[in-house]
């Protein structure tokens, strides 16, 4: 043996000793080669033709009892990911022949993350999708759409209006929803009640009135605030703020008509405007405040009125995490003319990877995250609500003898269910360029509410960008 | 066995490369040097010179990942497409403006501590290590902190100057766009007056005493002496603190992204800030590669005429 080997080496060393240069510099280079390719390959990406991403990672591992156990890759943004695991896992136990690999993602990149993944072909099979990049996603070939999967049908018939129509892209439905929620109003009931206000404002015109008695009682220096920072995220408290007070923004060929025909968001806009500059109803240092620090202040007592994410409204009531809490109370957003006409409403969904090999198993995965268990409750929806206080697309839920009993230790329960049937998506959030044009239009209030233009410049810029972006997006 | 002295094996070894190459190649020595470098050369040439170029590949086509079907070849028309965008246009602006502000306020602060630290005094070692832990904090933590110290609600800076007796009521240092801008410029330089004052600092250890002692002799003041032996001496690492500088002001993203978001309207709004913001989130890679370009051009550009308006100055004849 030990011969052997010394032969083996004695053969290879003296081929080296034979080897010309010239024929030791061809190998060396070859070798090279060899190790660049798949260097090369990486860095590449897609290429020239951005070819189809290459089908999923999904193996097939045999179980131990004989059947065949399918892995499903899972991705979703880190929000409470041990709960989702401890949800996975009640899954797997009901699903032995399906093993999730569930991972997550940091919110803040979950979105370019995934594209990259999906970029390179090492995509999930199922995932999180937010409506904001939902379309986008679709057109870019990296979802499918689940027509025809079993319990479908029942699923969308029981959920709101809005949240159908998040999941649905040229009539196609592609997912199931794994949380929606929707802009609401809410008050500090204490500070109204030491300015003797009876009860909330239903216009921005009582908004102004009581905000200013407020200021004159010397309770808040301002009444409220927005979250007007520059962000990614779209300004959720402007939406929900024209949409009280009907706005359309976009006529049913996606053309806009904020600046010509309806002038509600103009109005709106004016107000706020208005409340910055001159009255001091709603506090300058919006511009440089996203909806987490105004939220915080609000319930450090600092503001009277807030829009924020209903979901919010739990917190708000928490004596853990709130210094106010008891005294946050829920209304409609106030409008215009006094009449509130909804708010502005998200969905969160669960979809399926174009490429996936798993099918049957990630959409039995994502039917139990965000459809209906054998008794045909949305378990998973009321599961996410009862554990945190999230959103629910599923409209029973709203009467659900559990849910009414939680939600009525932090709000009206009515109120709360009352506003999401009203509630609307953003018109153009099916637009691929839609995150550009928010992106774009938030600079443009910014720069209204600092007075650098006027609010006219702004509904005029809206449409530009909008048909400069659908310009650049078109065929 | 035979043991064959050290120098023996070494002659015998040059002796049969020797006999090796006279046998075997006709290459020349440069040539030679050549092949043995190809090695590292594919190593570069796949991890640098390939990515480079091929960003310059994508920023002539139409690529955008929402929009994949829609890729193909346009050639130069992204570039000529934000050549006219007011966007581009703003953030080259706002750009230029902030480097000229930064890079301006980093030679002035950077030079006047290698002064100060290139003295002797008691405590020097610690003032030397203190005045460069700016440097150690990254980009964005750098744009939180002073994102709270400009908070117009409970930010320190407000704090100090009400109790200062300065102003009289908090102010909303990052809502203004001119202030705004100042903020922003102000972050970045604390974060980046550190390095350079490193570079300057080695520049002066470098200067020989008996040029100071002969300045002396020649009834020179301090003045004198900076401008006819400091200066002169530092010209060359001044070339350098502009330069790395200048690229740092046109490429810096993070600080500003947190700071402001680019805020308030394009106040702030860099040209990094939007390229990162056309690649990342509005996943564009082909408008997104001719932005990049457009800056790697702007300093190359910058960096060249740099380099000749001191090279002519005489700076490196030494």
């Amino acid at each position: 043996m030990m011969r052997e080997r010394y032969t083996r080496l004695s053969k290879s060393e003296s081929l080296m000793l034979q080897t010309s240069r010239r024929q030791f510099l061809k190998l060396g280079l070859a070798g090279l080669g060899v190790m660049t390719v798949p260097l090369l390959a990486a860095c590449q990406g897609q290429g020239e033709q951005p070819a189809p991403a290459s089908p999923a990672v999904s193996a097939q591992t045999p179980a131990t009892s004989g059947t065949e156990v399918v892995t499903v890759r899972f991705e979703g943004w880190n929000y409470e990911p041990a709960l989702v695991e401890q949800n996975l896992k009640r899954f797997m136990e009901l699903n032995p022949d399906i093993k999730v690999e569930y991972t997550p993602i940091e919110g803040s990149q979950y979105r370019q993350k995934i594209v990259a993944e999906f970029t390179a072909g090492t995509e999930p099979d199922a995932l999180y999708v937010r409506d904001d990049y939902f379309a986008g996603w679709v057109t870019a070939g990296y979802l499918q759409d689940i027509e025809g999967m079993p319990g479908l049908e029942e699923a969308y018939s029981r959920i709101y209006d809005f949240n159908a129509a998040a999941m649905t892209y040229e009539g196609k439905r592609y997912g199931l929803p794994y949380y929606a929620d929707i802009v609401a109003f809410a008050y500090n009931a204490e500070l109204l009640e030491k300015a003797d206000i009876k009860e909330p404002p239903k216009s921005l015109e009582q908004l102004e009135e009581q905000g200013k008695k407020l200021k004159s009682e010397g309770l808040v220096q301002y009444p409220i605030a927005f979250g007007f920072k520059l962000t990614n995220d779209f300004w959720y408290d402007w939406w929900g703020l024209i949409y009280a007070s009907g706005a359309r923004l976009f006529n049913d060929k996606m053309e806009p008509i904020m600046h010509t025909e309806n002038t509600v968001a103009r109005d709106v806009l004016a107000w706020i405007e208005r409340g910055m500059n001159e009255t001091g109803i709603v506090d300058p240092a919006s511009i440089e405040l996203d909806g987490g620090k105004v939220r915080d202040a609000f319930l450090a007592g600092q503001y009277a009125y807030i829009l924020f994410q209903r979901y919010e409204m739990a917190r708000a009531n928490n004596p853990e995490q709130s210094p106010i809490a008891g005294k946050v109370k829920m209304a409609l957003v106030p409008s215009l003319d006094g009449e509130n006409k909804g708010t502005v409403g998200w969905t969160r969904m669960y979809c399926l990877s174009k490429t996936t090999q798993v099918k049957d198993a990630a959409y039995r995965l994502i039917y139990y995250l965000g459809g209906l268990d054998e008794n045909g409750v949305p378990y998973t929806a009321k599961w996410w609500f009862m554990q945190r206080g999230l959103g629910f697309a599923y409209k029973e839920l709203a009467q659900d003898s559990e849910i009414r009993a939680k939600l009525q230790t932090f709000v009206d329960p009515d109120i709360y269910s009352l506003q999401a049937e009203n509630a609307r998506a953003r018109e153009n959030v099916q637009e691929p360029w839609y995150s550009e044009w928010e992106s774009e239009n938030q600079k443009l209030m910014q720069q209204a509410l600092t007075r650098q233009i006027s609010v006219n410049d702004v509904m005029k810029g809206m449409a530009e960008n909008a048909e400069r972006f659908k310009k650049q997006y078109g065929a | 066995m035979r043991i064959v002295p050290y120098a023996a094996r070494q002659g015998l070894v040059s002796s049969y490369l020797r006999r090796l190459r006279q046998r075997s190649f006709t290459l020349s020595d440069s040539l030679f040097a050549y092949v043995l470098n190809l090695p590292a050369l594919v190593v570069v040439l796949a991890l640098i010179a390939y990515p480079i170029g091929y960003s310059f590949w994508l920023s002539l086509h139409r690529y955008n990942l929402k929009r994949p079907d829609l890729y193909r070849f346009v050639g130069i028309e992204n570039y000529r497409e934000i050549l006219t965008d007011r966007v581009f246009l703003n953030s080259l602006t706002v750009s230029v403006i902030f480097s000229l502000l930064s890079v301006g306020l980093i030679l002035i602060l950077s030079l006047t501590f290698a002064l100060l630290l290139n003295e002797t005094f008691l405590g020097r070692g610690v003032m030397r290590s203190l005045v460069l832990l700016p440097w150690a904090i990254p980009g964005v933590v750098n744009g939180m902190m002073w994102s709270w110290i400009f908070n117009a609600k409970v930010g320190a800076l407000n704090g100090v100057l009400v109790s200062l007796g300065l102003i009289e009521e908090y102010r909303r240092w990052l809502s203004s766009p001119t202030s705004a801008l100042l903020a922003a410029v102000f972050a970045h330089v604390w974060n980046m007056v550190p390095f350079s004052v490193i570079i300057l600092l080695a520049g002066l250890a470098s200067i020989p005493s008996e040029l100071y002692d002969s300045a002396r002799v020649d009834r020179c003041g301090v003045l004198q002496r900076f401008r006819h032996v400091t200066l002169p001496w530092l010209l060359h690492p001044l070339l350098i603190v502009l330069i790395l500088q200048t690229m740092n002001a046109f490429r810096t993203f993070d600080t500003i992204y947190i700071l402001t978001g680019g805020g308030p309207g394009e106040a702030t709004n860099v040209i990094a800030l939007q390229t990162v913001r056309t690649v990342l989130d509005f996943t564009d890679f082909g408008l997104g590669n001719a932005y990049a370009y457009v800056i790697m051009l702007i300093t190359l550009v910058i960096s060249i005429a740099y380099v000749r308006l001191l090279y002519q100055r005489g700076s490196f004849e030494t």
